[in-house]
């Protein structure tokens, strides 16, 4: 069993083999493919090739050697991305959705290469390349496509009991043995209101000025994600610890028997976790970071660790520590 | 905030989901405008009937401390001033030990108090 110490030595990754075939080979292979078919078109490429348009077509071009430099940055990509779940994605959250970002990145390089270029075959310049016409919809579709196949081929994490007894230095509150016991309350994310407010004015605005009501769906699927993630309800109980947004959805969860151990920390969301919202830090902890402040850290079995930022994290922490004595074994 | 419930205890569970709202707004946890958790959320997290929990809310709801609305859930209502009784409640429990009474007792003495005709009345 893993020690149950804050900075536990970590196994290995599970699932090593499928990530690297959803996460390295099957995006490399894509992007590989790519290279294959435009060398093929060699001798029928412009000597220079569009690879940027504007509003009145290509207005940035490179070299035929040049044209590869974007399946590069999408195998640098690929390769760091796969490279993280070897290394940080014990959870099986985490692994699933940067395996499936890999790959989705992969196809999304891939199909934009062999679409820009093909539509050059056959040109005597890039200038004469005709507009993009549908190849990063395409793309988009295929990364998306290929994203969720890569997500639901990921294994998810198996039902893991926690062995061993809770550590005896973590926060404890005294309950009775037939006291059942419940904490609960909401936690808001104030500062993505400003961000989300911004997008959906500048959507809103775009989709007006333009005349393209069509763009009114970007707002709306906007506002509905974001209210998603505004406000959450954070519950300890005998069935663990889990966080729900007020609609109902998403939800992170920690069943009872899967905790080690619960800690209240400090956390600095940008700086630790890049952001707010769901995410991963560098040193592959998740966390549900809404504001900066207190929050529960919970070490989960499997080297999986979960922060939920939440006001009075000490006592949803302890009570989910004492709660997990009456559990383990 | 933290909600505990006793089935092995002689008060009802429904009482003593209502007494820790009451408790938590004397001890200031809970001001007016705070938010109860659904009923929903907190039947299923201390594993009691819905029922149980809307007849906690309602009964503080009849005692004029939650506001209870379709689509708002139960909120704390603008109240009497729970706060005051704080330090005499606990000055009462702390003499009621000392000189051995009874929980009980110590609640029918303040019962039989409550039931004595006020100055105004005489």
């Amino acid at each position: 069993m893993t020690p149950t110490s804050p900075a536990p030595a970590r196994p290995p990754v599970p699932h090593r083999r499928t990530t690297t075939l959803l996460a390295l080979v099957l995006p490399l292979a894509l992007l590989v493919g790519a290279a294959v078919l435009v060398l093929g078109w060699r001798d029928e490429l412009p000597d220079r090739i569009a690879t940027h348009w504007g509003s009145d077509g290509p207005d940035g071009y490179s070299s035929f050697a040049g044209a590869f430099v974007p399946l590069a940055v999408g195998a640098v990509l690929c390769v760091g991305q796969w490279a993280f779940v070897m290394w940080r994605g014990h959870d099986g959250l985490t692994r699933r959705g940067v395996t499936a970002t890999s790959a989705g990145l992969g196809a999304l390089f891939a199909v934009v290469e062999v679409g820009t270029i093909e539509s050059q075959r056959g040109l005597a310049d890039g200038s004469l390349a005709p507009a993009e016409g549908g190849t990063v919809t395409l793309a988009l579709a295929a990364a998306v496509v290929l994203g969720a196949l890569a997500f639901l081929l990921s294994p998810a994490d198996p039902p893991r009991p926690a062995l061993e007894p809770v550590a005896a230095d973590a926060r404890r509150l005294p309950l009775a043995p037939t006291q059942r016991a419940a904490w609960t309350r909401t936690v808001g994310s104030p500062a993505a209101l400003v961000p989300a407010v911004a997008a959906v004015v500048t959507t809103v605005t775009l989709a007006v000025v333009l005349e393209q009501w069509v763009l009114l769906t970007v707002p709306v699927a906007l506002a509905a994600l974001l209210a998603a993630m505004l406000l959450w309800r954070v519950t300890v109980d005998s069935r663990g610890l889990e966080a729900t947004s007020v609609l109902g959805w998403p939800r992170v969860r920690v069943p009872l028997d899967e905790v080690q151990r619960a800690d209240v920390v400090d956390v600095r969301p940008v700086r630790e976790f890049g952001g707010w919202g769901y995410r991963i830090g560098k040193d592959g902890r998740a966390a549900l970071a809404l504001r900066a402040g207190t929050a529960i850290q919970v070490h989960r079995t499997g080297s999986r660790v979960l922060v939920v930022t939440v006001d009075d994290a000490a006592t949803g922490a302890a009570l989910l520590n004492s709660l997990a004595d009456r559990r383990h074994p | 905030m933290l909600w505990t419930v006793a089935p092995a205890r002689d008060e009802p569970l429904f009482a003593q989901i209502a007494t820790q709202v009451r408790t938590a707004v004397a001890a200031g946890e809970l001001r007016t405008g705070d938010r109860l958790p659904p009923a929903r959320v907190l039947a299923g997290s201390l594993e009691v009937n819905l029922h149980t929990v809307l007849r906690a809310y309602q009964d503080l709801r009849d005692e004029g401390l939650v506001d209870l609305r379709r689509g708002r859930g139960a909120v704390i209502a603008e109240h009497a001033d729970y706060a005051a009784l704080d330090a005499p409640v606990a000055a009462l429990v702390a003499a009621a030990r000392s000189a051995g009474v009874t929980p009980d007792a110590t609640a029918a003495l303040v019962r039989a108090a409550f039931a004595r005709p006020t100055q105004e009345d005489r």
